[in-house]
């Protein structure tokens, strides 16, 4: 059964078109990459799925819901989450305190209840710490627990926000170029990651420029150019196909690992 | 809860300070400055620090909450408590309708936005004449009164102001270290990602802008109170230009930080009046050195000083356990 | 009615000149450093105090002590940069708008010793003839202040976009390690940038002063004004500052004639709010997008 639906999409900014009249499903449990080449809109399509950019035409449908038209908090609550090309870290908190705020969702204490320190708050708070440092163990950070973000290696900063996404229980994870900037160590763990993911039950839906990882992880791979579709199938179909390796590749695959 | 014990020691020494110098001035006069200076500053911080919404117009709702209460009390007879209500309503209503549209702002536009608020409400204060005394002020306002108790002596009123000092405290710091509180770090740190955890950014800063005016609203009109006479010269622009000074001097982001930038910015100006005419350039001097060399601020300066000396010293001696007293940290 | 409107719109657009240079001022600082200067008020304190304190104190020829005070406005614009805003190079933006108070608050504090709180005059460059226009009149001084704010404004323009100098600051602006490694020396850039800057304010200041008189705390309404006025033409372009100085020192002209002088401040600001509701990065300025 498909999780996610997209129909149609379309986007330009200032008439030069991001995404035009894309068409995909993502079924449930799988890891779904979308790859391209650089400015293929791979990064547009993100913003549509959360919330953030809204398309000019088409449908993104998650659950049977349309997220088309919600705010990027209420594309939240719907159960997607993401992390960012860029860095989008809390670096003015620490790390367990960042992943804290992915709790948001799964908690509800209001400013009054917090600011006169109600019992359920305090209750809530320790059920908040306890999902964290699930998160946290389950991205291989307690060690950094008690540290401020800012003082993070980037490599550890890439798994940080991926428990910071965790820790909102999401149905669909959108992960927006996971091993961009980590070594081949940090590459390797990244991908036992993104399968441990998989294997929790959470849908991925995953950009990235590393083939390796790609071709690895994935289950279906979706592959854009000038924001339309290109060709869509298994990593082995991916790989073979003629139009994938002369547009995307200019001829030649390579699969370093 | 571990963020409390700052609290406690605060307490201790905010209630002992009159017991060990009664009479002193500087205890109870200066000292009430400090403490309603250190409820604005504490409020200002929770939008600035925490949220990173920087605001140069807090002394405008200092200002209606004041005015409020004075013009409640002396031209229509109320009772002072119902007049603090009232210019609770006022305070939130205006905060309120304009949280929206200015918060959508952001940097260098937030802060002239808001400072643009600020003296609109001065000017508004100075101009209708018939209601608030125009420049000249309005004197004349009764005290406060709890149970037959008069708020009548510099010693009480230290008592009444340190007490709600110590209650706006308790309240940041219980929102800081909670859900709502990481909320608005959060959308200091990154808006998108806010977003992205189910926060609601524009209910947030709303909700955090509408609080903090109604903190200066009742500072306000504590003020009036305590002075039984308001001027619009009180809630100028100037003033709210000294609130941030207040918060960024102790540090961004720590509640002790903007109290102690309170207590500081109250006091210097005591001090410096020894070197008379030369005053207000030494002032001046002493701001931008404390800045240039402590850019996160004296507390937050101060702390990771100790910190490193502690860690020095933790070395030789074991493991450090220690643990921060506030999670809130100095922003960059 | 209409010589009424044509008479606030003259006085418009000499105080609107003022903004204009102090918004000038503002614009280039926070171009070349990213620095919201809050003692650039100050600057044209300077400009008229020492003006007037060193020709009536000194008993040099006015345009002489113009000079002087522009030179020392210029002086102390550099050593703010250098004495005070280099060496808290990194720190957050709030934390400099405070270096820059306290600046502001020392070089009052500095007046305030010198010349104390009395109120100054300065003479008129050209006499005080009225000049009719239609049933309006005009000072030969505000075509002093009308005529000499456009020299300096074209004079800006021209810096910026035809002397290597002018670039090498726009370089510096745009990306300052880039700058350093094309061998833009980027401290004497910043150096140049305040000192421009400071120019400008004094100048306004020495032009304005035989109309609205001055005194140790002139400078804060100003800086005030030039800071709206950057703020509405949109912060970071400064053509737009200038166009944001004249459309404030027109609305409050107005607003002062037609509606109410004690309102004329709060008039001059709800536009200003209702511009940034409408236009968050100023009338000229570009909308800024966050890329994640």
């Amino acid at each position: 059964m498909a999780l996610l639906k997209v129909g149609g999409l379309s986007k330009s900014f200032g008439g030069v078109t991001a995404i035009s009249d894309l068409d995909f499903e993502v079924p449930e449990g799988q890891v779904y990459s979308v790859i391209g080449p650089n400015g293929a809109g791979k990064t547009t399509l993100f913003n549509m799925l959360s919330g953030i950019y809204t398309p000019d035409e088409g449908s993104i449908r998650f659950r049977d819901r349309e997220i088309v038209g919600r705010l990027p908090h209420k594309v939240a609550e719907l159960g997607v989450s993401r992390t960012f090309q860029n860095l989008q870290m809390f670096f003015n908190m620490s790390v367990l305190d960042n992943v804290k705020v992915g709790c948001h969702l799964r908690t509800k204490s209001r400013l009054w209840n917090s600011a006169l320190r109600l019992p359920g708050t305090r209750r809530e708070e320790k059920q908040a710490e306890l999902w964290a440092r699930e998160a946290l163990h389950f991205c291989g950070l307690d060690k950094y627990l008690q540290l401020d973000a800012d003082a993070l290696p980037y490599g550890v900063l890439k798994r940080l926000e991926i428990a910071r996404a965790l820790a909102a229980s999401p149905k669909l994870l959108l992960m927006d170029e996971p091993a961009a900037g980590l070594n081949d160590t940090e590459t390797k763990e990244m991908r036992k990651l993104i399968r441990r993911i998989s294997d929790a039950g959470i849908t991925v839906l995953l950009v990235e420029h590393n083939m390796g990882l790609v071709m690895e992880v994935s289950d279906r791979i979706l592959v854009i150019d000038y924001g339309s579709r290109l060709a869509e199938g298994s990593p082995t179909e991916i790989q073979n196909n003629p139009r994938v390796i002369e547009a995307y590749l200019g001829g030649e695959i390579e699969y370093a690992v | 809860m571990s963020y409390l014990r700052g609290f406690y020691l605060l307490t201790a020494a905010a209630l002992l300070l009159p017991l060990v110098f009664p009479d002193n001035y500087y205890v109870t006069v200066v000292g009430v400055t400090a403490a309603l200076h250190a409820i604005l500053a504490v409020s200002l911080n929770l939008l600035m620090g925490y949220a990173g919404q920087i605001s140069l117009g807090h002394a405008g709702f200092f200002g209606i909450g004041a005015y409020a209460s004075a013009i409640l009390t002396t031209r229509y007879g109320w009772n002072p408590w119902p007049a603090i209500l009232a210019g609770l309503v006022l305070t939130g209503i205006i905060a309120f309708a304009l949280a929206r549209p200015i918060l959508r702002l952001k940097g260098h536009y937030l802060a002239m936005a808001t400072l643009g608020l600020g003296i609109i409400i001065n000017i508004v204060l100075v101009q209708t004449g018939e209601l608030t005394g125009g420049p000249d002020g309005l004197g004349g306002i009764p005290t406060l009164s709890l149970f037959g108790w008069n708020v009548n002596s510099d010693l009480r009123w230290y008592i009444v102001i340190v007490c709600v000092m110590l209650l706006v405290v308790w309240l940041a710091l219980n929102i800081i270290n909670s859900r709502s509180g990481r909320a608005l770090r959060a959308l200091h740190g990154s808006e998108v990602a806010a977003e992205m955890m189910g926060i609601n950014t524009t209910a947030t800063k709303t909700g955090v802008f509408v609080l903090a005016a109604l903190i200066a609203s009742l500072a306000g009109s504590l003020f009036a109170y305590q002075q039984s006479f308001v001027s619009p010269d009180s809630f100028s622009f100037f003033f709210s230009i000294e609130l941030v000074t207040m918060v960024v001097l102790g540090g961004m982001a720590s509640t002790y930080g903007a109290i102690m930038g309170a207590v500081i910015l109250t006091f210097l100006p005591e001090l410096l009046v020894v070197f008379e005419e030369y005053e207000v350039m030494i002032f001046g001097a002493i701001l931008m050195l404390m800045m240039i060399f402590l850019p996160q601020g004296l507390f937050v300066g101060i702390q990771s000083l100790l910190r490193r000396v502690g860690r020095n010293r933790s070395e030789l001696a074991g493991p450090d356990t220690g643990e921060p007293e506030e999670s809130g940290r100095g922003a960059a | 009615m209409f010589d009424q409107i044509l008479q606030f719109v003259l006085t418009g657009i000499t105080v609107g000149a003022t903004y204009a240079l102090v918004a000038l001022g503002f614009a280039i600082i926070f171009n070349a450093s990213d620095v919201v200067n809050f003692s650039q008020g100050e600057f044209v304190m300077i400009g008229a105090m020492s003006t007037i304190a060193f020709s009536a104190g000194e008993g040099l020829p006015l345009w002489l002590a113009a000079v002087g005070a522009v030179l020392l406005a210029i002086c102390v614009g550099m050593m703010l940069q250098r004495f005070a805003i280099a060496p808290a190079r990194g720190a957050s933006v709030v934390t400099t708008i405070i270096i820059t108070i306290g600046a502001s608050i020392f070089l009052r504090g500095v007046a305030l010793l010198l010349w104390g709180k009395d109120i100054f005059g300065m003479p008129h460059f050209s006499g005080e003839q009225p000049i009719q226009i239609g049933e309006a009149t005009l000072l030969p001084q505000n075509l002093w202040v009308m005529g000499g704010a456009a020299v300096l404004v074209l004079g800006v323009h021209y810096f910026f976009n035809y002397t290597t100098n002018g670039k090498a600051i726009l370089a510096c602006s745009c990306n300052r390690t880039a700058a350093h490694l094309v061998g833009i020396n980027v401290s004497m850039m910043m150096l140049i940038a305040y000192g421009l800057s400071a120019l400008l304010g004094s100048l306004a200041g020495i032009l304005v002063a035989p109309i609205t008189f001055t005194s140790y705390d002139a400078g804060v309404m100003l800086g005030l004004k030039g800071f709206s006025a950057a703020i509405l033409g949109g912060m970071g372009n400064p053509m737009g500052a200038v166009a944001g100085g004249l459309l404030l020192g027109l609305i409050e002209s107005l607003a002062a004639g037609l509606i109410s002088s004690g309102y004329k401040d709060a008039i001059g600001f709800i536009i200003l709010l209702l511009v940034l509701f409408l236009r968050p990065s100023g009338i000229f300025g570009k909308a800024s997008t966050e890329r994640v």
